[in-house]
């Protein structure tokens, strides 16, 4: 199908996007997850709607190009490519320095190996991805101005911006790209990517096409992949070819600020990138203060010293509820807690044990008491509400006691005992508290044993790891833009985090499938199975799904934080 | 201690003091690694996360070094250490110097505003309250010292900054000043962060302070120098001072090593960047290197200030000298 638009644009729709538009037409689709899915496969949000208004027949505002062109998915040209939630605002008033308190980054700060929230808070100022993965899990352009994927995921095509600088003034090249990923995909470093792309990407994988164009070929079919090249993967932030480990002298980058000044433990400081290839950042300045204890960074908000928190507990947030000038960024991710039981060991290698469990539980009082409201009733399975995929239909599993007894009871447990491991942080010492209340009604009895997360994850590896090898465990899985990796590493066979043991030939297939399922329909139909067989085969408790909440001084707009632990501060604005 | 006091020549004694904390101070560094490695996981881990991939936590431990022997790596760690290198932090990937030195010296300015408010408020209440005994100033003084000796020190500090950031914007939230600023300046930031273990300290160096002073007045050289004559107020300066303050400053140098890394809670609350919290985190990391540094200071500093503190407590005490004199 070709779209004809403006005065003589023609575009070429993806097969995938094209489906998407009759799914959209035939009511299977609402507006967000069109936008949301056109966008995995290449299409920038302003050609969807585009799409969308040709569709409902209103008058299409497209993206304006010179000349005749023929193309799989049109340019967006660099103001409508930069992540934006706000244009800026005629009342607007200029800031010279806006402070912001964020986590303390856990060590030295390099793009390779950051892995705390701190330290890729920091990275996301001065480094800018493929493509950014909003807090809406829409993917827009950003160093790669369009994307395509083969019929199969297989093959994933993306085209580079041209015009784009590093800090040191060097223009961003091809093999810059190409290196970043070559690096990250590397089993001989220290990558903290590599678990994202192991069994999908390897550096032999990453293939320079032409001086603006990089493909990527898979190991296997994957639908999702453009998030994996996004913002998701918060280390592949594009970089110069010849990044050495010194990254803390230069913070380079290609981004809207660079570097002022580093204090480590202290804070940073960065300032306007005049040379930005995009819209010049609002803010002269920013400082991004260091701090590792949350009631400093809510007195350090409420003394004035930082205007921003990037991201606050519910219980802070409440806490600053009564502040009068106090106002609050707060939207749904699929950050969760995962309670596994062993399914290979006894008492739960009964699956209706497990059941048992996950019956007792008080979801709605838990959302309550310990998110206070702030999160989403979860449903045992990794769809989060948040993904376009997830099958809300699926009837939401409650507690219920009188079953919950009956199942134990038909297992041949009158009642038991288990040691329930985890580590003390979070809301962990919470759950577990009213897990084991809830459970103590039905007769079993968790004995809690709650450490730092050191020792709880030991190495991380079967044998060597009470996460992997407790028979009863809770474990922290922070934001993915996709429910992929919770889907392969923490339930399939060969899952390297799979802490239930979970091993069951129908899911490995369905999962499989659903990483190759193109369309979104077909996605949700897949997904509606895997939601099924999890809650008959509970392998895992999944009582919420947190929601982020930022913290900010009520008239400041425009900060854009992620459920990864970005802040997006470039286009901050005071009204 | 025990028999460096009863030795006879101070050279020999410092000598042999200094023998004996060298040994001291290297068993602390095999404790202290023998502790670090105990805890579960291994350093590429701890730095990667629970989620990095196996390899790349293999990686990362072999460019670091930490896949080698244990007593291999303590061994090179101690060679270096003994040329005066004190190796590199495995998190920050730096010179430990670099990372431990301004939180060394971050500690040092805050033990010092402690210090410099404590020790006078404590003496002087507690020889007042020594003075007036079982006066109402002085069930006031015992009252309030019990208080603020059990005070939390994170409780006080949220509570001071409520107080005196945030109700009554005073003083900043806090506690590090601007690289430029003046001394002034900088001792105004870290008033706040101060008055949390100074409320402690002014309580516990009082009371010692009363007591010892109490114990004085009753002696018998007290007592004779006020019955030949002599001004109460020289009498105190001269005889019951000197005589009291021996026992505030053996507790005072056994402080000395806490405040300088003891101070968790209070610089994680008011962000603070010292010794502490740095101790702390590279607890966390198994980050060797700098846990090392760290204990190898906050021990030479326990040695030294008790050296000093000795040194003085037989200058000052009468008694002492006395003794010495006559063994």
């Amino acid at each position: 199908m070709e779209v004809h638009w403006g005065h003589h644009e023609r575009v070429k729709l993806h097969p995938v996007v094209e489906h998407l538009l009759d799914e959209y037409r035939a009511g299977r689709l609402s507006r967000r997850d069109f936008l949301r899915r056109a966008a995995v496969f290449g299409t920038a949000p302003s050609v969807a709607a585009a799409l969308l208004a040709a569709c409902s027949g209103t008058t299409p505002s497209p993206t304006p190009t010179s000349g005749p062109v023929e193309q799989t998915a049109p340019t967006p040209t660099a103001e409508q490519a930069i992540p934006t939630m706000s244009s800026p605002s005629p009342q607007a008033r200029a800031i010279p320095v806006l402070r912001a308190a964020i986590l303390m980054p856990a060590g030295r700060i390099h793009p390779v190996t950051v892995a705390d929230e701190g330290g890729l808070c920091v990275l996301g100022q001065v480094g800018e991805y493929l493509c950014w993965s909003d807090r809406d899990l829409m993917l827009r352009p950003m160093l790669a101005e369009r994307w395509e994927g083969s019929a199969d995921a297989r093959v994933w095509t993306f085209s580079l911006r041209s015009g784009v600088r590093f800090h040191d003034g060097r223009p961003m090249t091809v093999r810059d790209v190409a290196a970043t990923f070559q690096r990250l995909a590397d089993p001989n470093v220290g990558s903290n990517a590599l678990s994202a792309y192991r069994g999908i990407l390897t550096p032999e994988g990453v293939q320079i096409v032409d001086e603006r164009t990089i493909r990527f070929e898979l190991e296997r079919p994957f639908s999702n992949f453009p998030y994996l090249v996004s913002s998701d993967t918060y280390n592949a932030v594009i970089m110069p070819e010849d990044l050495g480990d010194n990254y803390e002298n230069t913070f380079i980058g290609t981004g809207p600020f660079r570097l002022k000044e580093y204090q480590p433990r202290v804070k940073v400081v960065f300032v306007r990138n005049p040379d930005y290839w995009g819209r010049p950042a609002g803010p002269d300045e920013i400082e991004l203060r260091f701090y590792e204890d949350e009631s400093a960074r809510l007195l350090a908000f409420q003394g004035r010293e930082v205007d921003v928190i990037a991201r606050v507990t519910s219980l802070g947030a409440e806490s600053l509820a009564s502040v009068p000038d106090a106002a609050f960024i707060d939207f749904s991710s699929a950050t969760h807690l995962q309670v596994h039981m062993r399914t290979d060991m006894e008492p739960f290698a009964d699956r209706r044990v497990r059941q048992a469990l996950a019956l007792c539980l008080d979801r709605v009082g838990v959302v309550e008491g310990i998110l206070l409201g702030k999160g989403d009733l979860g449903n045992d399975h990794p769809f989060a509400p948040v993904y376009p995929s997830t099958d809300r239909s699926v009837p939401q599993r409650q507690q219920d006691l009188e079953k919950a007894r009956r199942l134990l009871e038909e297992a041949g447990y009158g009642g038991l005992s288990v040691k329930l491991v985890s580590w003390r942080g979070i809301e962990i010492p919470d759950l577990a508290a009213v897990l084991q209340q809830n459970a103590r009604q039905v007769g079993i009895q968790l004995e809690l044993e709650l450490t730092d997360a050191g020792t709880y994850y030991g190495k991380a590896v079967f044998g060597e790891s009470p996460w992997l090898d407790s028979v009863l465990g809770i474990t922290d899985y922070g934001h993915r833009g996709s429910p992929d990796t919770y889907l392969r590493a923490s339930l399939r066979s060969d899952g390297v985090w799979n802490a239930a043991h979970f091993r069951n030939e129908q899911y490995d297939r369905l999962v499989d499938e659903y990483a190759a399922a193109v369309d979104l329909q077909r996605q949700r139909q897949i997904a509606r199975q895997i939601q099924e067989l999890l809650l008959e085969e509970t392998p895992l408790i999944i009582p919420f799904f947190n929601r982020f909440i930022t913290a900010v001084r009520k008239g400041l707009q425009g900060i854009e934080p992620t459920a990864i632990g970005h802040l997006r501060l470039a286009e901050a604005q005071m009204v | 201690m025990i028999s460096a006091l009863h030795a006879a020549l101070p050279l020999k004694r410092l000598i042999r003091r200094s023998m004996s904390a060298g040994f001291t101070l290297l068993g602390i560094t095999l404790v202290v690694f023998l502790a670090t490695n105990a805890l579960p996981g291994d350093v590429g881990r701890r730095i990667l996360g629970p989620f990095a991939d196996e390899r790349a936590v293999a990686a990362l431990n072999r460019e670091l070094g930490t896949d080698r022997p244990l007593a291999e790596q303590y061994i090179r760690w101690l060679g270096r250490v003994l040329q005066g290198d004190l190796g590199e932090s495995l998190a920050r990937r730096q010179p430990v110097g670099e990372v431990l030195w301004p939180a060394l010296l971050q500690s040092g300015r805050l033990a010092l505003v402690i210090l410099l408010i404590s020790v006078p408020i404590g003496v002087g209440l507690g020889l007042a309250a020594a003075l007036r005994r079982d006066s109402v100033l002085d069930y006031l003084f015992l009252i309030g010292t019990a208080v603020t000796t059990v005070l939390p020190e994170f409780a006080t500090g949220i509570l001071v900054i409520l107080a005196f950031a945030i109700w009554i914007p005073l003083l900043p939230v806090s506690a590090t000043a601007p690289p430029e600023s003046t001394i002034g300046e900088q001792i105004r930031y870290l008033v706040l962060p101060s008055l949390p273990i100074a409320l402690v300290l002014i309580g516990y160096l009082g009371r010692i302070m009363r007591a010892s002073t109490i114990e004085i007045l009753d002696a018998a050289f007290v007592r004779a120098a006020a019955l030949r004559g002599i001004p109460s107020w020289l009498v105190l300066v001269r005889h019951v001072l000197p005589a009291a303050l021996p026992p505030v400053i053996a507790v005072l140098a056994n402080q000395l090593g806490y405040l300088l890394g003891g101070l968790v809670a209070i610089e994680v609350l008011f962000n603070y960047p010292g010794l502490g919290s740095l101790l702390l985190t590279a607890a966390r990391q198994k980050d060797f290197p700098v846990l090392q540094a760290g204990a190898l200071v906050i021990g030479l500093t326990y040695y030294l200030a008790n050296t000093t503190g000795d040194w003085l407590f037989r200058r000052l005490d009468p008694r002492q000298q006395h003794r010495f004199a006559g063994s």
